[in-house]
Parts: C-alpha cells; sequence; structure tokens
C-alpha cells in the first residue's frame, strides 16, 4: 500500500465512524498489545470470548508489551492498535511522553471497581503481586528484614533485575515500615543489596526464571510475582509486605474512533466479575472488582493478589515516583551490577 | 572495456544496493541522527553529554569488550587446535568434522544457550559427574557468571572461527612443509615459520569476526549470566525498551559502531601488510 492513501484512508474513517452508528458496527477486529503467555490467555478465556459472542469483533492479541513498542507505534504514525498493556510505572511514563490518550469513562460505563483501578488513562484490569517465595523446605522468613538475613536464613537468592523490583524491598528490610516508604532511600536500598550480593546468585529479567530456578535447586529464596509461584506445593510465599500492582489497559494514542469505541465494549466485559473469575482459572491474578472474592474458589482466596486477606497486608508500587526518578535509579542500578 | 564491465554489473547488483540502503543504511542513519536530533529543538549534543556524565555506560562498553576478548580468545585456543586436527582427517572424517562443527547452527541459540543450563548447572551432569567422582564436594558454579558467559559465547560463536580457519589450512600445499623439513627445518619450526604465517590471514579474519558478534551479543549474556554479567546490548534493550530513552541508546549504539569500524580498520591494516 502506498503510504499516501494510507494516511487518506486513516484520516477519513474517524469521519465516517462519526457519520453514523451503521459504520461503527462494520468494525470488524481490533488489536491489542498484552503481556502474553498465561495472562495472554486469561484475557482470551476471561474478556474477549463474552466480548465476541456480544458484539461480533475479534480481537486480535499481540505480545510482547514493551514501551518502546508503544512509543515506536505512535511515532510511526500507526492507527491500527487500540489497547495496549501497560504497569502502573509505564503507565504514568506513557502518560508523560504522551503516547496515550484518557479514557472515555462515561463510554465504558463498568460494573464497580476499586478507585485505584479506574485511572484516567487506564483501565486497571490484573491485580499482581511481588512477594518472597521460597524453596519447599527452605526456613520460611517471615517479613523483609528475614528475608535479607543471609546468616539465619542461608541458601542463595534470586532478585528481580529492575530496580522498581528489587530496592523497596531492601528499604524495608532496614526496618522502614510500608507507609514511610516513598519517596524511597535508594542509597539505604543499595547498601542493604550491597551488604548480601555474594548471596544473590541470580537477577532475574524473566518471570519464568525465579521458579524454574528454585526447582532446579539453583538458589532457594527469591522475589517473584505471586501469580508463578502459588498453588505449587514445591514452593512456600508470603504476601505478607508484598508489593500490589496493577496492569493496565490504555488507548493507544492515534487510534480509530469506532476501534475506541469497541475498546470501551471490551472494557466493560473486563469490570464484570463474572468474567474475571473465569479468567482467574487461568491464573491466579485477579480483576478489579470489589464483588470477585465471592466468586472466587474458597480454598483459593490465599493465592489471590486482590483477596481482601491478602491486599490488606501488601502496599502499593508509588508509580510516580517512580516515573520521576526510574532513569536517574537506573544509572545507580546499572553503576552497582558491575560491581557484583 | 573494464569500465563497461563494471558497469554492466551495476544493473544486477543495484535492486540488492536498493534494498541495502532502504532496509539498512537509512534506518543506520536515522538512528544515528536521534542522538543529534530532537523534534521541535533542533540540533542537540545532550545525549553525547550525558554519557560524559554518567560514565557507567561507558564502563558497561568496557566490560563487554574484555568479555568480548576473553571469548575470542577461548575461540582461538579451542578452534585452532580443531581446525589443525581436521586437516589432518581423510575425505571422509573432514565431512563428518565439518557436519559436526556445522550442526551447531542448525538449532536455535535460544536451544543451544539453554541447554548449557542443563550441563552447567549445579544439578547439572558436569557437576554431578564431578561430585561423582569426588573431585569436588559442593557444586562449582559455571553459569550466572563470566565463566558461563564466556563458554555459552565460545560455543554459539565457534563455528564462525573454525570454518574460514578450515578452509585456509586446507588450502596450504603440503609440498611447502615437506620442503621446509627436507631442508631440516624441525616441526617446531615448520609450524611456526611456514604453517602459522599461510593461516594466519584467516586466523584474524575469523577472530575478528567472532569479537565483533560477541559485542553485540544478547540472548547467551542475558541467560548464562543471571544479570550479573552486563553487557551492552542488555543496557541498550534496558533504554530502548523499558525507558525509553531511544536518543542515549542511539549515543552509545554510535560509539559501539564507532569501535567496531576502528578495530575493523586496524585488521584491514594488519591483513594489507601481512599481504604486501
Amino acid at each position: 500500500m502506498k503510504r499516501r492513501t494510507f494516511v487518506g484512508t486513516a484520516a477519513a474513517l474517524p469521519a465516517v465512524g462519526l457519520l453514523s452508528g451503521t459504520a461503527r458496527a462494520q468494525v470488524k477486529e481490533i488489536r491489542m498489545i498484552e503481556s502474553g503467555g498465561k495472562s495472554g490467555e486469561s484475557i482470551e478465556v476471561g474478556y474477549i470470548e463474552p466480548f465476541t459472542k456480544k458484539t461480533g469483533i475479534k480481537v486480535i492479541r499481540e505480545s510482547p508489551n514493551s514501551l518502546g513498542k508503544l512509543r515506536a507505534l505512535v511515532e510511526s504514525g500507526q492507527t491500527s492498535t487500540v489497547l495496549m498493556e501497560l504497569g502502573s510505572g509505564t503507565l504514568v511514563q506513557a502518560k508523560n511522553l504522551k503516547l496515550i490518550e484518557p479514557i472515555d469513562w462515561a463510554a465504558v460505563n463498568p460494573a464497580p471497581m476499586f478507585p485505584e483501578a479506574r485511572n484516567e488513562y487506564g483501565f486497571g484490569y490484573q491485580y499482581f503481586s511481588t512477594i518472597m517465595a521460597w524453596r519447599a523446605g527452605a526456613k520460611a522468613p517471615k517479613n523483609w528484614a528475614e528475608f535479607f538475613d543471609t546468616k539465619a536464613f542461608p541458601g542463595k537468592r534470586c532478585l528481580p533485575d529492575f530496580p522498581h523490583y528489587s530496592l523497596p524491598f531492601a528499604v524495608m528490610a532496614t526496618g522502614v515500615p510500608a507507609d514511610k516508604l516513598f519517596p524511597l532511600d535508594v542509597e539505604t536500598g543499595f547498601k542493604k543489596l550491597n551488604e548480601i550480593k555474594k548471596d544473590i546468585a541470580v537477577w532475574w529479567k524473566a518471570g519464568a526464571q525465579p521458579p524454574q530456578l528454585m526447582k532446579d535447586n539453583e538458589v532457594q529464596y527469591v522475589i517473584c510475582w505471586s501469580g508463578r509461584v502459588v498453588g505449587d506445593p514445591a514452593f512456600g510465599y508470603n504476601f505478607a509486605g508484598g508489593m500490589a500492582d496493577l496492569a493496565y489497559f490504555s488507548i493507544v494514542k492515534g487510534s480509530k474512533p469506532e476501534d475506541r469505541a469497541a475498546a470501551y465494549k471490551l472494557m466493560y466485559e473486563m469490570s464484570l466479575p463474572a468474567n474475571q473469575a473465569k479468567a482467574a482459572t487461568v491464573i491466579s491474578y485477579t480483576g478489579p472488582s470489589p464483588e470477585l472474592d465471592a466468586l472466587l474458589p474458597k480454598d483459593k482466596l490465599a493465592d489471590f493478589p486482590s483477596s481482601k486477606q491478602n491486599k490488606s497486608v501488601q502496599w502499593f508500587q508509588n508509580a510516580e515516583w517512580w516515573a520521576a526518578n526510574g532513569e536517574a535509579v537506573n544509572k545507580k542500578w546499572e553503576a552497582f551490577k558491575l560491581s557484583l | 572495456m573494464t569500465r563497461t564491465t563494471r558497469l554492466d554489473g551495476f544493473g544486477f547488483i543495484a535492486p540488492l544496493l536498493v534494498l541495502m540502503v532502504v532496509a539498512f543504511n537509512a534506518p543506520i542513519v536515522y538512528m544515528l541522527g536521534l542522538a543529534f536530533w530532537e523534534k521541535g529543538r533542533g540540533f542537540t549534543l545532550e545525549h553525547y553529554e550525558g554519557l560524559a556524565e554518567a560514565p557507567v555506560y561507558l564502563r558497561v562498553l568496557g566490560n563487554t569488550m574484555r568479555i568480548a576478548l576473553i571469548a575470542t580468545i577461548a575461540n582461538v585456543v579451542i578452534g585452532y587446535p580443531l581446525a589443525h586436527w581436521m586437516r589432518g582427517l581423510g575425505r571422509r572424517g573432514r565431512m563428518i568434522a565439518v557436519a559436526l562443527v556445522v550442526l551447531p547452527f542448525w538449532v536455535s541459540i535460544l536451544v543451544r544457550t539453554y541447554a548449557w543450563i542443563v550441563v552447567l548447572g549445579n544439578g547439572g551432569l558436569v557437576n554431578r559427574a564431578l561430585q561423582w567422582s569426588g573431585l569436588t564436594d559442593a557444586p562449582v558454579s559455571f553459569l550466572y557468571n563470566e565463566l558461563g558467559v564466556t563458554i555459552g559465547m565460545a560455543n554459539v560463536l565457534l563455528p564462525f572461527l573454525v570454518l574460514p580457519l578450515f578452509a585456509a589450512m586446507i588450502r596450504i600445499d603440503d609440498r611447502l612443509l615437506q620442503a621446509a623439513a627436507s631442508l631440516g627445518a624441525p616441526p617446531r619450526t615448520i609450524f611456526w615459520k611456514v604453517y602459522f604465517p599461510l593461516t594466519l590471514p584467516a586466523l584474524a579474519a575469523g577472530a575478528l569476526l567472532v569479537f565483533i558478534l560477541c559485542l553485540g551479543f544478547y540472548v547467551t549474556p542475558a541467560i548464562l549470566g543471571g544479570g550479573r554479567v552486563p553487557m551492552i546490548s542488555n543496557l541498550l534493550d534496558t533504554l530502548i525498551n523499558q525507558i525509553p530513552r531511544w536518543e542515549q541508546a542511539s549515543a552509545i549504539s554510535t560509539l559501539l559502531l564507532i569501535v567496531t569500524l576502528a578495530i575493523f580498520a586496524a585488521y584491514r591494516r594488519i591483513d594489507r601488510k601481512a599481504s604486501a
């Protein structure tokens, strides 16, 4: 296709979309970029299936969902992808870089949601936690001070190779309570990590690494995403002091209005507790409905990030602070990694 | 006459040339330009200043070069004797040996890299054998450090060194070696005075190729390094995909490109001197 024709068509489409409701119904498919793996499957089973059944619109999923990809999409002027999955931190970054647009919440008209999931720029569709876990049989730490105490709790560690997932826990290990964590005392965090760096065998980048490394007995203690370890008798885990976080869906800047209308309908499906319960059968991450607990299997409530018992013992990631300080901290992180 | 022949040939390579310029060279120029030109702000040197102010990025580059050098040396130490041994085999033996060297090319780098985890891990083949034989009591840490990265990179890149080297070695005329022997040179002298100099250009070319490939290696350090071996590609991934500071990444990439070209230029100089 010639670039000129392509741009012309793209410019004409919004006008058509506004003209009549029938034109809107002509949307046959929309595209989303999501994080892939089991999470993608859970979106398919929980939300896309009922959405397609009701509207006849197909949803094409793509992954992975790096912020760099979003920047490339927007800067190249594409209009085909309407939904982008973002983490709480990348959501703020994307907003600041003007890569996403506000959500028309009136158009979504969602079922009741937890307030933090209803962001001006993002639909918080999935709670996930970053928690401590250990190989079954290892001595169980109760808090972060114990987790970072390699003398009393001997064993190799595996920590996230992301400063925003590792540093806050290191600071908590020095006795700082969760509600006083931000602004984060970065120096204290690095000091703590320096103390035990010899016992940190692997810094992980992919969420699948920590459970595998524990099974291979390469490491005994990890900080990892809850969905990777819960429900597996090979691991022990503890939500206490863990970090709750939300994955969001945002509207890509420059996407077509009729695609957005369809995307809002998909978001509505995401807000229904019955659909969220279906998604939770695929992955142990949960949707934003306060009524979800009642629909989940009772014996599994301890595995879910947003169940009442777990939500109350965790704290929330401070995305605003990381958006403002992330790059500077990252330089220190690289320097720290060179000292290993 | 020569001139027209050259122009005739040009017609045939024009499609490739266009493809290279459009699909390869233009994006590179755009990428290099990113660091100098910002939308709405015009020309800037800010990102290079940022590089100078944050020596950590330069140190990662230095670390990358050091590991690339180690992996290249490891490749030469393993690859040269291997190629030499292959030269001495019969026709059939050579075929089998070449097939075995090329075989890893048919397997994805990712799979090969993960295979090393099975082989070298704490509960892996090597460690179990070592402990069973009583050589060690505790597992030896082969993985998740520079050793693991070096082993992995040497494995993946070995064919790049062995194949050109082997090709050069089988071209060496046996009569040259026999002539040296008939003049009374001991085997050691024959090797260093006749054989080795004849293989040197291929060795240098292969080693250079391996070194340059090492500089940009991503998968193997990411998996076998356990996040403890910072290399430039992994840093670039963070800057491009997570932060995303493409301008800074572009400045670092430019630097990497300059270093690579400088090494290549040095090689060309040596090569020309050697063949003159």
